[in-house]
C-alpha cells in the first residue's frame, strides 16, 4: 500500500473546514413562537442531544468526503499478486549487437530466449524484438508459438551498437498502446557502453517489469582492437609521403601491456607490418607511409595480430581512391590576383593535392565549359561574358555548384550573376572606423561542418570583416552572419545545383579570413561540398547514413542509385533505387555505391568501436536499472524463467467512487437541515 | 348557513356586532330545523301524575279524552346572568392559520353576548384578565350593554402572562347573583390549579363552563426539523426535534386535556375543548344547554 502522488496528502489540511463549521462555529437557528413551553420542557435535552448526534453524523460525512477526495488525488495503490500470467505480455528482447559475436554470447542468449519461450503458456501473448543498431520488432504481440520461435531463430548477430536508451524509449512508446503488464526479458551481454550516460533515458514505464538475462559473467576479457584509422579518402600522388599515409590507433580494453603486430593490407595484399608497444589498457599509434595504392578505389584493411577475446574487431577497413587531381575553375577580376593566390594555397594544403586550381580572368572565360571542372569559383566578378553566364546557368541547373565571392566590385554593380537577386546595400566597416566580426555560424552546414566547435566559435571569432555586401537572401539558407546580422555565407539551390554566396571577398582587402587558420578548414569543407565528395569519406561507422541524392531532386526523375553491400548483394529494390534519399550502412565491410549524380564511391564500414569494450555493467547498475522498473531482479544464465510476484494496482477509482457515495449521503442529510431552516424562516 | 360559523369566514368580518349577529342568526336558523329542540315553544313535556303533584298542572283535556292523568310541564321564562371571563394573556395570540386563539375567543364571547342579550334577554357581563383583572363590565340588560361588551372585547389585546388565582379571587367579589360563568382560556396551567382556582365560583350556585381554546398545531404539532421554540409569555427558548413533538408532546397535551376535563367535571363544572379551526356552534350549544338546565 502506498501513494503514487503523496504530496497531495497536504490537502488533509482541508479537514479544518468541517471542523470549523461544526465544532467551532456557533449554531444559529431561527426562533419559532409557541403559546407555551409547558409540555416541551422534558423534550429539550433529548432533542438537543439528537440534533448534535445528527450534526455529528453530517460532520463525519463531510470529514470523510474531504479525506476521500484527498486520498483520491494522492492516488493510493496496492501491490496485487498476479496469479494470472496470461494477461501479461511477454516481451523477449535479444541483443544482436556486434559485441554479441564474442565467444558464444549470441548462441547462449538465443538458447536462453528459446527456453523461456518454450515455457510460455500457450494463451499468453508474446512479442520478439531485437536490440543492436536499430531497435526492431520482429513480431507483433501474438500467441503463435511457432511464429515466435521462428522469429527468434531468424535473428542473426549484427554489426550495430546496442543502446539501452533506445530500448527505454521503445518501451515508453509501447506502453502508450499496451496498457497491461509487460514482462520484458532482455538477453544481452549487458555492455557498459550500451547504457546511456543519463540512466533516466533507460528507465522503463511502470507497467514494464524488466528481467535481465546477462550472458557474459565475470570480469571483462582482454581485447585489442583497431580503434581508428586516419587516412586520406582521395590521393593524387601515392608517392607523396606527406599526404600518402595512414595512421592506425590500436586500443586495448582490459589488456596488459603487450607488443602487438599491426599490418596494413591493400586490396587483400599486405603491404606493410609494424610492431607497436601497447600499454596496459591503453592506446598506441602506428603510421604507414607511403600507401602503395593503385588507380581507382583501393580497399584497405588495418589489422592487429594476436589472439584475444574478440577477434572480430581486430581489423578496420577503409577505402582510398587514387585519382588525378580535379580541376577547379577560378574566375576573377582582371585586377585581382590575391584571391586566387589565397584560395589556391588553402585548397592545395587542405585537399592534399586532390584539386588543381585553374585561374582565369572574367573576360577570358567566354569559351570555357564549366562541366569539365569539379566546381567553379567567381571571385568578385559581377560582370561575366554573356555566353559564359548562360553556360554557367545551365551548369548549375544540371547539378553544378558555384561559389560566388562578392568583393569591392559589388558596390558598383548591384546585380549578382546567377543569384537571381541584387545587392541591397554594402557595409564599409573600415571606413566607418571599425570591423565586423562573425557572430553566428551554422556548423550543421556542410561547408562549415565542425564536430565540436570551440569557444572561439570554431575559429571564426578571430575573423575581421572590413567590407561586406548585403545581398537579398530570399529563400537562401544563411549559414553565417556577421555580428550586426548581415548575412555572410548563403546557400541557394538553383535547379539541381547550388550556389554558395560569400558576402565578402576571398582576398585580404575586404576581410582577414585568408590569414586565419580557419580559412584552410573552410576551403577544405567547401571544396568537398562543392565537388560533391562529402559523401565519399573513406570509412564510416555501422548504422550511419549515406546521402544518395540531393534533397531537392525529384524522385524518379533523377538517375537511379546503386548500392552493393559487403556480401555482394544489392539491398535496394528498383523502386528504392529510384527514390531513396539516404541509405543506412548496417553491415561492416566495403559498400560500393553509385550516387544519383553519377559518381562512384567505395566506403569502408566498421562497427562502432564502443562495442569492443566488453566490460559489462556493474551488478549495482543492473539492479538499479531493473529495480527502477519495479522488476524482481536479474537472472543468471540457465536459471528458471522469472516469475512475477506483485504489481501495483491503483485504488484511485474505488476511492473516488466511495467519495461520490459519501457526497450523495452528505447532500441528502444537509438538504434536510436546509428544509428545516426554510420552514422555520 | 353553516359556513357562517366557520372561523376563517368570520375572520373577514371586522365588526363584532355584525359577526355576532351572523353567527347567532345562522345558529338559530339551524336549530329550527332540529326536531329535538323547540326554542320558541313554551311546552316542555308530559309526565304521569303521582300523588302530591299540584293538580293545577294536570291536563284535563287529555284526561277527558283518555281518562289518564298527566301533568303538562311548561318551560319557564326567567332571566339569568351570563358572565364571560376572557383570558387575554400573550399565549392567546398564537395562531397557525388566519385566526388567533384570541380572535376565536372574541368570536365566541361576542356570539354568546348577542345570543344572551338579543335573544334571551339575559344580563351579560365581561371580565378580561391575564395575571390580573384588566377590565370588568358589570352584567346588565340595559340598552347599550351589547355595545359596551363588544367594545370591551375590542380592547382585550393579549399581553402579559396568565394567573388564574388572582383574577378569579377578585371575580368572586364581583358576583352577587347566581348565573352562568364562562371561562375562556387556553389553560396553560396545571389542571389542579385551574380547578382549584375556579372551584369557588360554583359555591355561589353558578354554572361554570370552561371553554378550552387551542390551535390545531398545539394539539398535533408538526415539525419537519429541529426548531427553536420561543414561549410567547416568558420568552424562554428550547430546541425541539420533530420526533419529540410527534410522540411525547402529543401524549402530554392529551393527558393534560383529559386531566382538565375530568377534574372540571369532578368539580361540577362543564368543560368544552374548542379548536380554532372548528365552527363556533359547539360553544353556543353548550350555552343553551346550560340555559335550559338552569331553568
Amino acid at each position: 500500500m502506498g501513494f503514487l502522488a503523496p504530496w497531495f496528502l497536504g490537502g488533509l489540511a482541508a479537514l479544518g473546514v468541517p471542523v470549523f463549521i461544526h465544532l467551532l462555529r456557533r449554531h444559529r437557528a431561527t426562533p419559532r413562537p409557541v403559546s407555551s413551553l409547558m409540555f416541551f420542557e422534558r423534550g429539550t435535552q433529548s432533542s438537543t442531544r439528537h440534533r448534535r448526534l445528527r450534526y455529528l453524523l453530517l460532520f463525519a460525512l463531510r470529514c470523510a468526503l474531504v479525506l476521500l477526495v484527498v486520498l483520491a488525488f494522492a492516488n493510493p495503490y496496492t501491490r496485487k499478486a498476479t496469479a494470472d500470467t496470461n494477461s501479461q505480455l511477454l516481451l523477449i528482447v535479444l541483443d544482436h549487437s556486434f559485441s554479441m559475436r564474442a565467444g558464444t554470447r549470441f548462441g547462449d542468449a538465443k538458447q536462453q530466449a528459446l527456453a523461456l519461450l518454450s515455457g510460455k503458456p500457450h494463451a499468453q501473448r508474446a512479442q520478439i524484438m531485437s536490440l543492436g543498431g536499430q531497435f526492431a520488432m520482429r513480431t507483433a504481440a501474438i500467441m503463435d508459438d511457432a511464429q515466435l520461435r521462428a522469429a527468434l531463430e531468424n535473428i542473426q548477430p549484427g554489426d550495430g551498437h546496442a543502446n539501452f536508451g533506445e530500448l527505454g524509449q521503445a518501451m515508453r512508446s509501447l506502453a502508450e498502446t499496451e496498457r497491461g503488464p509487460i514482462a520484458l526479458h532482455l538477453f544481452s551481454d549487458m555492455q557498459r557502453t550500451a547504457m546511456p550516460s543519463n540512466l533516466s533515458e533507460a528507465v522503463l514505464p511502470s507497467n514494464v517489469e524488466l528481467v535481465l538475462h546477462p550472458v557474459a559473467n565475470g570480469p571483462a576479457p582482454a581485447n585489442w582492437t583497431v580503434e581508428s584509422v586516419e587516412a586520406p579518402a582521395t590521393l593524387s600522388d601515392p608517392k607523396d609521403p606527406k599526404h600518402s599515409r595512414a595512421r592506425v590507433v590500436i586500443a586495448g580494453f582490459g589488456t596488459p601491456a603487450a607488443t602487438k603486430t599491426v599490418s596494413l593490407a591493400v586490396n587483400g595484399r599486405t603491404i606493410a607490418t609494424r610492431k607497436v608497444d601497447v600499454p596496459a589498457s591503453g592506446r598506441a599509434t602506428v603510421d604507414f607511409a607511403p600507401l602503395e595504392v593503385g588507380h581507382g578505389f583501393n580497399r584497405c584493411e588495418a589489422q592487429v595480430q594476436g589472439e584475444d577475446a574478440f577477434p572480430a574487431d581486430d581489423s578496420s577497413v577503409f577505402a582510398v581512391r587514387w585519382s588525378d587531381p580535379e580541376r577547379v575553375l577560378f574566375v576573377h577580376a582582371a585586377d585581382d590576383t590575391r584571391s586566387a593566390l589565397y584560395f589556391g594555397s588553402a585548397l592545395s594544403a587542405a585537399t592534399q593535392g586532390s584539386f588543381v586550381l585553374q585561374t582565369v580572368a572574367a573576360e577570358q572565360a567566354t569559351d570555357l565549359d564549366p562541366s569539365k571542372y569539379a566546381f567553379v569559383v567567381l571571385s568578385d566578378t559581377v560582370t561575366l561574358p554573356g555566353i559564359f553566364e548562360h553556360t554557367l546557368g545551365q551548369y548549375v541547373a544540371k547539378g553544378g555548384r558555384i561559389l560566388i565571392a562578392l568583393g569591392i566590385s559589388a558596390s558598383h554593380h548591384i546585380q549578382i550573376p546567377l543569384w537571381g537577386a541584387d545587392v541591397k546595400a554594402t557595409h564599409d566597416y573600415a571606413r566607418e572606423g571599425g570591423t565586423a566580426a562573425v557572430g553566428q555560424v551554422d556548423f550543421s552546414y556542410p561547408a562549415l561542418d565542425q564536430g565540436q566547435p570551440g569557444a572561439d566559435n570554431g575559429g571564426w571569432a578571430e575573423v575581421k570583416v572590413f567590407y561586406a555586401a548585403v545581398p537579398e537572401a530570399g529563400q537562401a539558407r544563411v549559414a553565417a552572419r556577421l555580428s550586426d546580422g548581415t548575412p555572410l555565407l548563403l546557400d541557394k539551390q538553383v535547379g539541381q545545383g547550388h550556389i554558395v554566396l560569400l558576402a565578402s571577398g576571398l582576398e585580404n582587402l575586404t576581410n582577414d579570413l585568408p590569414l586565419q587558420p580557419v580559412f584552410v578548414v573552410f576551403v577544405d569543407r567547401l571544396a568537398r561540398y562543392l565537388s560533391g565528395e562529402e559523401h565519399l569519406s573513406g570509412s564510416k561507422v555501422v548504422d550511419s547514413f549515406v546521402q544518395l541524392r540531393g534533397p531537392a531532386e525529384p524522385a524518379g526523375v533523377a538517375a537511379s542509385v546503386e548500392v552493393i553491400d559487403p556480401g555482394g548483394r544489392r539491398p535496394l529494390s528498383l523502386n528504392e533505387a529510384g527514390a531513396l534519399q539516404s541509405f543506412r550502412l548496417e553491415r561492416a565491410g566495403f559498400y560500393q555505391i553509385r550516387f544519383a549524380n553519377g559518381r562512384d564511391a567505395v566506403i569502408g564500414v566498421n562497427p562502432d568501436r564502443r562495442e569492443s569494450n566488453l566490460e559489462p555493467l556493474s551488478k549495482d547498475v543492473q539492479d538499479l536499472w531493473s529495480g527502477a522498473s519495479g522488476s524482481s531482479g536479474t537472472y543468471q544464465a540457465g536459471s528458471a524463467p522469472a516469475q512475477r510476484k506483485t504489481r501495483p494496482v491503483s485504488l484511485w477509482w474505488y476511492v473516488m467512487l466511495l467519495a461520490l457515495v459519501v457526497a450523495v449521503a452528505e447532500t441528502a442529510l444537509a438538504s434536510g437541515y436546509l428544509g428545516t431552516q426554510r420552514e422555520e424562516a | 348557513m353553516q359556513r357562517f360559523l366557520d372561523p376563517n369566514v368570520l375572520a373577514g368580518i371586522s365588526s363584532l356586532d355584525l359577526l355576532a349577529k351572523t353567527v347567532v342568526d345562522g345558529f338559530v336558523a339551524g336549530l329550527h330545523r332540529s326536531p329535538d329542540f323547540g326554542f320558541s315553544q313554551e311546552f316542555a313535556e308530559y309526565r304521569a301524575y303521582v300523588p302530591g303533584d299540584d293538580l293545577r298542572h294536570v291536563d284535563w283535556n287529555l284526561f277527558a279524552r283518555t281518562e289518564r292523568c298527566y301533568l303538562k310541564r311548561y318551560r319557564g321564562e326567567t332571566n339569568t346572568q351570563v358572565t364571560v371571563l376572557l383570558d387575554a394573556s400573550n399565549s392567546m395570540q398564537y395562531a397557525s392559520g388566519q385566526v388567533t386563539k384570541m380572535d376565536y375567543a372574541r368570536f365566541i364571547a361576542a356570539s354568546l353576548f348577542y345570543l344572551a342579550i338579543h335573544n334571551q334577554r339575559d344580563a351579560a357581563g365581561l371580565i378580561v384578565f391575564d395575571e390580573d383583572v384588566r377590565e370588568y363590565i358589570r352584567p346588565s340588560t340595559r340598552p347599550g350593554q351589547l355595545a359596551r361588551l363588544f367594545a370591551g372585547l375590542e380592547r382585550a389585546e393579549p399581553r402579559a402572562t396568565t394567573d388564574f388565582a388572582k383574577p378569579l379571587r377578585h371575580f368572586q367579589n364581583l358576583l352577587h347573583r347566581r348565573g352562568i360563568v364562562i371561562l375562556i382560556s387556553d389553560f396553560y396551567e396545571e389542571p389542579e390549579k385551574i380547578v382549584r382556582a375556579s372551584g369557588p365560583l360554583r359555591f355561589h350556585g353558578n354554572e361554570v363552563v370552561l371553554l378550552h381554546i387551542l390551535d390545531p398545531q398545539e394539539i398535533r404539532p408538526e415539525l419537519r426539523g429541529s426548531a427553536l421554540l420561543v414561549d410567547l409569555e416568558t420568552d424562554r427558548r428550547i430546541e425541539v426535534i420533530p420526533e419529540y413533538a410527534r410522540t411525547t408532546y402529543r401524549a402530554r397535551i392529551d393527558t393534560h386535556i383529559e386531566d382538565l376535563r375530568s377534574r372540571a367535571q369532578g368539580a361540577g363544572m362543564d368543560y368544552q375543548l374548542l379548536v380554532t379551526s372548528e365552527p363556533l356552534d359547539r360553544a353556543l350549544r353548550q350555552y343553551l344547554s346550560l340555559r335550559q338546565a338552569d331553568n
